[in-house]
């Protein structure tokens, strides 16, 4: 009885105002809330296995490799053939065998940021002052009927991303992006949820994202997690290229969508 | 603590607060059910203000009439709004030229015609308009603009015109010397005359001047000018201001619009409003004025059109606002207008400060660019600014919309089209200002449609044939009266049509003959039918002042004998005869100040003794609403008015199916309610607060169709699922809600890409090829499972499909397609879109489960045929079958080129671990070398940076399931005997792969007797474990 009135408690607790809340305790709620800093840090390699819906009904495998100092690798797959881009501490690379081209390609300065971003296993909220970046309270908000608490991160890259915060769990259930893609500002937004229990920790299992404002999303739907498994370096590490053969004829264009590594179309204003 | 803990706990403090009390409905219990904006943006809509800051890229800020601020970072070629949370009139905006990331935007329009809105203050921010925070002067009502000292930035002047429909004190030229902090109004003149325009000079922020007006709005009038109007002048920062009178006209001013030469600041020019309007020019600061020009370009409608910008490097060039916009090159004398094509009504000037051939213009069409001074025109076409009066729908499949615009003609286009709805998709009628567009129900070529004061035509939109059919006095008849916004209203019962000016019209006929079913049903006060004088120093009679009319009619869909009618002075009256009687019911209306305008009477579509009105106070200044119901025929009525409630009212709907869903539409934007008007909410849910004036419901579809004045079209489609929102499902921690079975559209062109015109067009959100799942949440959902899954009658697994978490509604799209097959690596892409599917879901119902952690909900989704199918049953069930054949052979292939693909790498693996010479050794890769001689004689693999265009089985084979599976109609003669033919290939590889697996058996006791793995088989069953 005492325990349980004591859990009601804590539920009024977090659901009472906290507007006195500082930045470091909503980061800190957050670790918290998502294992515990030891349990973070102590993850060496990471591999998530799921699938990306591109549109109704448009399914592809993709799997996301994380592995300690600073590595990543994404794989989607779509009739059997396979999508890769990695990086590898200090290089970005993608393989795009949609166009016929089997071979590994380096990856653009704008592209090799947001790689460089998504192979930070801890998230940029761990540790981000010795990580070179920014982050500052914005405030208590509403998203979506939902109390968060709004976080804007300036990576050291200088891009700003916002992260929102749910108020109750202390975990991220949204993060927006401004990219700058030559020039032009770009933003996005992505919703975070299906936080589910793995080693202890809780990781989201649901990734929507897409332009912000847009009806396009792609959906990333996380069936596994596994922690620690062996990945050796060299999957992150360019390959070498293969020795293509002259092209011969010509045939029909890959559909919109596909030839550019599944990036939609962001630039044409829609209605929302 | 554990992440279990906290997700314990987080349960708990679920548990605790549930059931405590009633869900309260506000405007994120909709949630994820969002209204879609369909645009038009082909006419876009009227742009009362704009700035913009050079640079390598022009950014540019337009300032909407009713829509709120977009910005452009392309060189005003594609916009995104970015003031949506707030108030959508902009008056003002006014980048600050020393802080381009400091804007500032006053609002409320100033350009004070009858269809206007007002704001609520002034907003500024400091990062280029990401963020916006109110700094006051919220009782303005309306800012005609605002500038910032040149010497500070801190120190900012409003020129504020304050309210339109009554006398109030907040209004004239307010300034803060602390970036919006505090502020002081220094010039004040009379609580009915407004600062009306304002010029800092851009060298001395000491010298500013103002113009003064005095000017109001009525229902029925419209004044301009006075004795209080005059042109002021303060040399000390705008602390002291004194009037100017030397040069200009003697007697009662009226609208004043000021420049100052950036070239060189002594010289001012003014257009100023008397009882002979003309241009000015002072070359002493302001001090003494000459007459310059009276040309009828200098007095063109001054309340609509007073602006001027001189230009940043030619002393003796000026451009002003009008009906077409006009220039003057030698400093006012003479004037020209504007050539090339644009929409006439020119509110909003910017000239670049580098480069004055480019010109930038607000109209009441939208924003243009032009590169040469004016001489030609590039429309921008991605701004959604549309501001409809009225809106309708015909049946077609899909249907279309219908609606009239403020100085935009009337309109219709498509209410979905696969890849967006563009500009192009837009069709007009008519022309002029355009309000009623209704679609003959008998003959949906044939529409009916009006421009301003009841000029009503019958048009054939197969030929676009268009006859006048406005009915005319009779002998003896007095002169018909038509509001400026004439109503038209076709029976629900019988399909005449309804047109109301002081007396109600009906025709049987289309129009060529009208029946009057009663008196003059207005006060027909004459101190209310003044539009002919109406306007002030300049006569302004445009029918915008017609008053003592007819503005809404409604016959009840339950009686035909009962149709209501409302007046623009402010009756509500009854027939339950078929027009032989009509009983006046306004007296039983509680609280109703006197001739308040009726906007709206709604027919209840379940009872014929029950409706709804709304009335508009706002033309006396009542920014209240009011809305009403009445169950007996308007002897009594109930107010439906709570304080969730806000802006004067234009229409209310009640729901065709669930009487106590109601909808209002009011200047503040979309409400609903789910108990019949005693709880409302905002309806923001993919919409902005815009002006709603009108709403209509689709019978069919079950769509609210919502049309703004000032942000387009939206539609809110599928109203199942909020007719279904009872209190027990808003108390449900989750629930799964019906929706409207999904429609197996006829599939489009599914490779259909980018047309390549270019980024100059706004695409319309559209409904894809998708049947709902909509389920309600109470919570936001972060921890466990969410997802929804679907299964046939036979309770196989059909689609797993995410779920999303919002709180409130949700509504996540279900392809009806199951993945594609899994097919076998190759070189390429295979091209064909209905080759990245897999075959559609027949028609029928099928299983919805809502998983949520461990809680499992469970309803049903309905999947009907597309209205349009002409092939028969028999043919889309041989295609049915003939595609999910073609998808098992293509899995069939795939699994023989992974068995291919798997011994020849089992040979090689097996050979590389043998000495080389070993005779085993040899063998194998014999056999590694057939294997990949047999793959590569199957799937394409070539290769490279171009275009192979190689086909071989895998290709073939793909494409024709493809194709098979992109329609669903009777395959043809020539696909169906392909398959023949690509079978028997697949049947010739599948002989020679097991020609060469007979040699597994031997080969792998070989390799036993050395130790290793034997050869085996790839099963089915493994394949598809690992097949990607």
């Amino acid at each position: 009885m005492f325990r349980k009135a004591l859990l009601a408690l804590a539920g009024v607790a977090l659901l009472s105002p906290a507007s006195a809340q500082t930045l470091d305790e909503i980061v800190a709620k957050n670790i918290e809330a998502r294992g515990g800093l030891d349990k973070i840090k102590a993850v060496k390699t990471l591999r998530m296995t799921g699938k990306m819906t591109i549109g109704p009904g448009m399914e592809a495998p993709a799997v996301i490799e994380i592995k300690r100092p600073q590595m990543t690798r994404l794989e989607i797959s779509f009739q059997g053939m396979t999508l890769v881009q990695a990086f590898d501490g200090k290089n970005g690379w993608v393989i795009n065998p949609f166009q016929g081209n089997p071979n590994p390609e380096p990856m653009s300065p704008d592209d090799t940021k947001d790689a460089e971003e998504q192979a930070d296993i801890d998230g940029s909220l761990v540790d981000w002052k010795a990580k070179g970046h920014t982050v500052e309270l914005v405030g208590k908000e509403k998203l979506e009927g939902t109390d968060v608490f709004k976080l804007k991160i300036t990576l050291k890259s200088g891009d700003v991303r916002y992260s929102f915060i749910d108020a109750e769990s202390w975990l991220e259930i949204k993060g927006e992006a401004k990219r700058n893609i030559r020039g032009t500002e770009m933003e996005t937004e992505q919703t975070i949820g299906d936080y589910k229990e793995v080693g202890g920790m809780l990781m989201p299992h649901s990734l929507e994202g897409g332009p912000k404002g847009s009806p396009m999303r792609q959906k990333i739907t996380i069936e596994k997690i596994e922690i620690d498994v062996a990945l050796d370096d060299a999957r992150f590490a360019m390959p070498a290229k293969k020795d293509a053969p002259a092209p011969t004829g010509r045939g029909a264009e890959p559909p919109a969508g596909l030839g550019t590594g599944f990036t939609p179309d962001a630039s044409r204003p829609t209605g929302k | 603590m554990s992440p279990r803990a906290i997700a314990l706990a987080a349960a708990c403090a679920f548990a605790f607060t549930a059931g405590a009390q009633d869900v309260k409905v506000d405007a994120d219990t909709f949630g994820g059910l969002e209204a879609r904006s369909i645009g038009p943006a082909a006419m876009s809509g009227r742009i009362s203000s704009l700035d913009a800051v050079p640079g390598d890229r022009l950014t540019v800020y337009v300032g909407a009439a009713a829509g709120g601020v977009f910005k452009s970072t392309d060189g005003g070629l594609t916009f995104k709004p970015v003031s949506d949370k707030h108030a959508m009139a902009i008056g003002a905006l006014r980048v600050d030229p020393k802080n381009p990331k400091t804007l500032w935007i006053g609002t409320g329009e100033p350009w004070v015609r009858n269809s206007v809105s007002g704001g609520d203050g002034v907003y500024k921010s400091t990062d280029a308009g990401d963020n916006w925070t109110k700094v006051g002067l919220e009782n303005t009502e309306r800012i005609a603009k605002i500038e910032v000292s040149p010497q500070s930035s801190d120190t900012v002047f409003v020129c504020a015109l304050g309210h339109l429909f009554d006398d109030h004190p907040d209004r004239g030229v307010y300034r803060t010397k602390d970036g919006g902090k505090t502020w002081e109004k220094t010039l004040s003149v009379a609580n009915d005359t407004g600062c009306a325009d304002l010029a800092v000079d851009p060298q001395d922020g000491r010298i500013v001047y103002a113009a003064m007006w005095q000017f109001r709005r009525q229902p029925d009038f419209f004044t301009s000018g006075g004795p209080k109007s005059g042109l002021y002048k303060s040399t000390d920062g705008g602390s002291t201001w004194r009037e100017i009178t030397k040069g200009l006209p003697e007697g009662d001013l009226g609208r004043i619009a000021i420049a100052i030469s950036p070239v060189r600041p002594a010289v001012v020019f003014a257009t100023v409003e008397s009882k002979k309007s003309g241009f000015y020019r002072s070359d002493d600061l302001g001090e003494s004025w000459t007459l310059q020009s009276q040309a009828a370009v200098t007095g063109n409608r001054p309340f609509y059109f007073s602006h001027l910008v001189a230009d940043p490097k030619n002393l003796d060039r000026v451009y002003k606002g009008g009906t077409l916009m006009a220039v003057s090159d030698d400093a006012g004398k003479t004037w020209s207008s504007l050539g090339g094509s644009y929409h006439p009504d020119v509110h909003a000037i910017w000239v670049h400060p580098h480069n004055p051939e480019t010109l930038l213009i607000g109209t009441d069409g939208g924003l243009y660019q032009s590169w040469s001074r004016g001489a030609r025109w590039l429309f921008v076409g991605t701004l959604p600014l549309s501001q409809f009066y009225h809106v309708s729908y015909d049946r077609a499949f899909p249907y279309n919309v219908y609606g009239g615009l403020q100085d935009n003609s009337s309109w219709w286009g498509p209410s979905r089209k696969g890849g967006g709805i563009l500009n192009k998709h837009w069709d007009s009628l008519v022309g002029g200002d355009g309000f009623w567009v209704l679609v003959d129900p008998k003959d949906e070529n044939l529409v009916y449609a009006e421009f301003q004061g009841g000029n009503i035509f019958r048009i054939d939109k197969t030929t676009g044939e268009m006859k006048d059919i406005k009915p005319s006095p009779r002998k003896g008849e007095p002169k018909f009266r038509f509001n400026w916004n004439t109503p038209m209203h076709v029976s629900p019962t019988t399909g005449a049509l309804y047109f109301g000016a002081q007396m109600l019209f009906r025709t049987k006929d289309r129009g060529e003959s009208w029946e009057r079913l009663s008196g003059d049903l207005t006060t027909n006060d004459p101190k209310r039918q003044r539009q002919k004088q109406s306007g002030g120093l300049t006569l302004d009679n445009s029918t915008a002042e017609n008053n003592t009319t007819i503005y809404t009619i409604a016959e009840s869909p339950k009686d035909a004998n009962v149709i209501w009618v409302g007046t623009d002075d402010g009756y509500v009256q009854v027939t339950r005869d078929g027009g032989q009687t009509w009983t006046n019911v306004t007296a039983n209306i509680p609280g109703l100040p006197k001739g308040t305008w009726v906007s709206e009477v709604e027919a209840s579509p379940h009872d014929a003794a029950t409706a709804f009105a709304t009335f508009d106070g706002h033309w006396t200044g009542d920014f209240k609403p009011w809305v009403f119901k009445t169950t007996d025929h308007g002897k009594t009525w109930t107010s439906l008015v709570t304080l969730d409630l806000k802006g004067y009212a234009h229409v209310v709907r009640q729901d065709l199916v669930n009487p106590e869903l109601l909808f209002v539409g009011t200047e503040s934007g979309l409400f609903a309610s789910l108990d019949g008007g005693k709880v409302w909410a905002a309806f923001t849910s993919g919409m902005p607060a815009a002006p709603v004036h009108d709403l209509q419901i689709h019978p069919r579809e079950g769509d609210l169709i919502i049309a703004t004045h000032g942000r387009g079209l939206y539609i809110l489609d599928d109203l199942t699922p909020l007719r279904a929102l009872t209190p027990a499902v808003l108390n449900a921690d989750a629930a799964l809600l019906p929706s409207r079975p999904g429609v197996r559209l006829i599939p489009g062109s599914l490779l259909a890409g980018g047309d390549g015109n270019g980024d100059n067009e706004f695409s319309g959100r559209s409904v894809g090829e998708v049947a709902w799942i909509t389920y309600y949440l109470k919570k936001r959902h972060v921890i466990g499972d969410l997802k929804v899954e679907i299964y046939d009658p036979a309770g196989k697994l059909l689609s797993t499909i995410p779920g999303n978490k919002r709180r409130g509604l949700n509504r996540v799209e279900w392809a009806m397609r199951q993945p594609m097959p899994k097919y076998a690596p190759g070189a390429g892409i295979i091209f064909s879109g209905g080759a990245f599917f897999g075959p559609r879901a027949p028609e029928g119902e099928y299983t919805v489960k809502l998983i949520q952690g461990k809680q499992t909900h469970t309803g049903q989704v309905r999947l009907v045929a597309d209205p349009r199918v002409t092939y028969s049953e028999t043919d889309r069930k041989l295609q049915q079958e003939t595609a999910w054949k073609l998808y098992a052979d293509v899995e069939r292939f795939s699994h023989l080129v992974a068995e291919i693909t798997h011994g020849r790498d089992q040979a090689r693996a097996r050979a590389e671990k043998l000495a080389k010479g070993d005779a085993l050794r040899r063998k194998l890769e014999t056999l590694e070398a057939a294997l990949e001689k047999q793959r590569v004689a199957l799937v394409a693999t070539q290769e490279g940076e171009g275009i192979s265009g190689e086909e071989k089985l895998r290709e073939e084979l793909g494409v024709l399931y493809g194709n098979v599976n992109g329609n669903e109609g009777r395959p043809t003669q020539s696909q169906l005997d392909r398959r023949e033919a690509l079978l028997a290939e697949l049947d010739v590889a599948r002989a020679k792969f097991e020609a060469e697996a007979k040699a597994f058996a031997a080969l792998s006791k070989e390799l036993q007797a050395k130790q290793l793995e034997p050869l085996t088989r790839l099963t089915e069953e493994e394949w598809r474990k690992t097949a990607k």
